[in-house]
């Protein structure tokens, strides 16, 4: 295909270039030996990771961002399934409307929302700022829980659901019995999808940073800052195996592109 | 399941939606402690005639508007190249390009310190070709900028524009070039105009990604190249300047929204013509 189309072949090829190589660099230079970032690395060695597993504010980051993104993830599912089937399900009015403000967290600019919590709810109301990040995760979650359940619920025959209350199940045996193993593949990518963002994300987080609690990126950032070391590139290299096993769990489950396929229609 | 109590099972993520978006996102627009309205509009129009601010303004439109045409003029082909592709190399091909967006921004963007810093590979390789005398100085630049955005949003425009091209039938290209339409023509003539709506949606998606994000020009960009995300934080957490915080963020929310609504506006205009 590329000697047929050296136009097209050149340019995917940059593309990939962009995208892939920036990530080799870090691999690479994670493993030096010196005590600079540079490239060629000095020497091979693993004191970088050894550093890196041993700094306690990453640690302690990469604890709090877990769970951060695990607690989101969770109370994002349990209020967007529900309004997912009251959207598609109930009577309900303006129901273009409802579907349109569970959505629209995803067009106002994330470090605006940022912004907002920070000066309303951590300033203005004095809340701690792990419930404040917890708030402003969960909304900007549940985009993909409503969109992704959303798509598999409209596959999902409302029939079957009719005919298991017809034989005398309750509305809520009939949900669990039968929509929701419907809904399996979908929840599953939306849960993977939002504990990923959750955990990568940066806009939103960057202003609701506390002493007690801080999340892994922006500890990073932070680090990048002060310090122009390779601990954070063997940090990195931690981070893309831990996502190359997530991005392998998703293949093997429900596939790849049928998790961003959901986003995008 | 059809009943008027499913309809009330929309309320709990409502209310959240409410006091934890809606609502603080209004306050904070309009009326941050100790700021009135009239305030906000002040800083506003003193912000859209300062050189200095509009220097920051025009720069987070210009690097957008580049970002978005690179992400198409590369995003586009691979697309295309994966969707026509028989090879069962393209499905592992595809997910590279996918994979990327479940990394994070920061693993991301930390690639191009190593990339173009001053110790850096391009840098470390002009030297020792013996080009340079000194290593150039590419970090903290526009164009550092533009390559960590590039990389960033890339995979967004090509999965847009692959499941436009997927949708395209190929027997179409065939005919075409059965009747004797060379490879360029049936591309223009066919393929981009069947997959424009894919191609606006991505160049939306890449273009509010690209005038919003933060961690590139953080990075990247240092404190020499100012965008509109990188100015909006150090009114909120450096000065804590509240009225030049909300004016900076009401233009970040006002050109993404300008921007999704015209995206919209050529997508229906497509529908019907």
């Amino acid at each position: 295909m590329s000697t047929r189309r050296p136009v097209a072949a050149t340019l995917a090829v940059a593309g990939y270039v962009i995208m892939i190589v920036p990530i080799l660099f870090v691999v690479a230079t994670s493993f030096t030996g010196g005590s600079t970032l540079r490239f060629p690395p000095e020497g091979l060695s693993l004191r970088w990771f050894d550093a890196a597993v041993h700094h306690t504010p990453f640690i302690t980051a990469m604890v709090s961002s877990l769970q951060l993104a695990a607690l989101a993830t969770v109370l994002a599912l349990l209020l967007g399934i529900p309004a997912t089937l009251a959207i598609h399900r109930g009577r309900l009015p303006g129901k273009g409307l409802v579907e349109g403000l569970f959505l629209s967290p995803l067009i106002v600019p994330e470090l605006v929302v940022g912004l907002a919590l920070f000066q309303q709810l951590m300033i203005g109301l004095r809340l701690d700022n792990f419930t404040v990040l917890l708030i402003g995760h969960t909304v900007l979650m549940l985009p993909y829980a409503v969109r992704v359940t959303g798509a598999s619920l409209a596959l999902a025959d409302p029939f079957v659901e009719e005919a298991a209350r017809g034989l005398g199940a309750s509305p809520l045996r009939a949900f669990f019995t039968v929509t929701l193993p419907l809904l399996r593949p979908g929840i599953f990518s939306a849960a993977l999808l939002s504990f990923v963002t959750s955990f990568n994300n940066v806009p939103l987080s960057l202003l609701l940073q506390s002493r007690d609690f801080r999340t892994l990126p922006v500890t990073m950032l932070d680090y990048v800052q002060q310090s122009y070391d390779p601990m954070v590139a063997a940090t990195s290299t931690i981070i893309l195996a831990g996502t190359v096993l997530v991005a392998v769990v998703a293949e093997r489950t429900v596939g790849f592109a049928r998790i961003f396929g959901g986003i995008n229609r | 399941m059809i009943s008027r109590r499913t309809g009330l099972l929309v309320l709990p993520g409502l209310a959240l939606l409410l006091a934890g978006f809606l609502v603080p996102s209004a306050a904070m627009l309009l009326a941050p402690p100790g700021v009135s309205p009239a305030d906000i509009l002040a800083r506003l129009g003193q912000m859209l005639t300062d050189p200095y601010d509009l220097a920051i303004i025009w720069r987070t439109v210009r690097l957008g508007l580049i970002v978005t045409l690179i992400c198409l003029v590369l995003g586009f082909p691979i697309a295309y190249l994966l969707a026509r592709s028989t090879s069962r190399w393209s499905g592992v091909l595809l997910a590279l390009a996918i994979f990327p967006l479940l990394l994070s921004n920061v693993v991301r963007t930390f690639g191009w310190l190593v990339v173009l810093g001053s110790n850096g590979a391009i840098g470390q390789l002009l030297l020792a070709l013996g080009l340079v005398d000194q290593a150039p100085q590419l970090l903290y630049t526009e164009l550092a900028i533009v390559l960590g955005l590039t990389q960033l949003f890339l995979p967004l425009a090509i999965i847009s524009c692959y499941s436009a091209v997927a949708q395209v039938d190929p027997g179409l290209d065939d005919a075409a070039r059965g009747l004797g339409a060379s490879r360029t023509r049936t591309f223009w003539g066919i393929v981009a105009p069947l997959s424009a709506p894919g191609i606006v949606v991505a160049a939306t998606l890449v273009f509010a990604g690209s005038a919003t994000a933060y961690t590139t020009p953080y990075l990247l960009g240092g404190s020499s190249q100012r965008m509109l995300s990188t100015q909006l934080f150090s009114y909120s957490s450096v000065s804590i300047d509240w009225a030049a915080a909300s004016a900076t963020a009401l233009i970040m929310t006002v050109l993404v929204f300008v921007v999704s609504g015209l995206s919209s506006l050529a997508a229906r205009r497509g529908r019907t013509s």
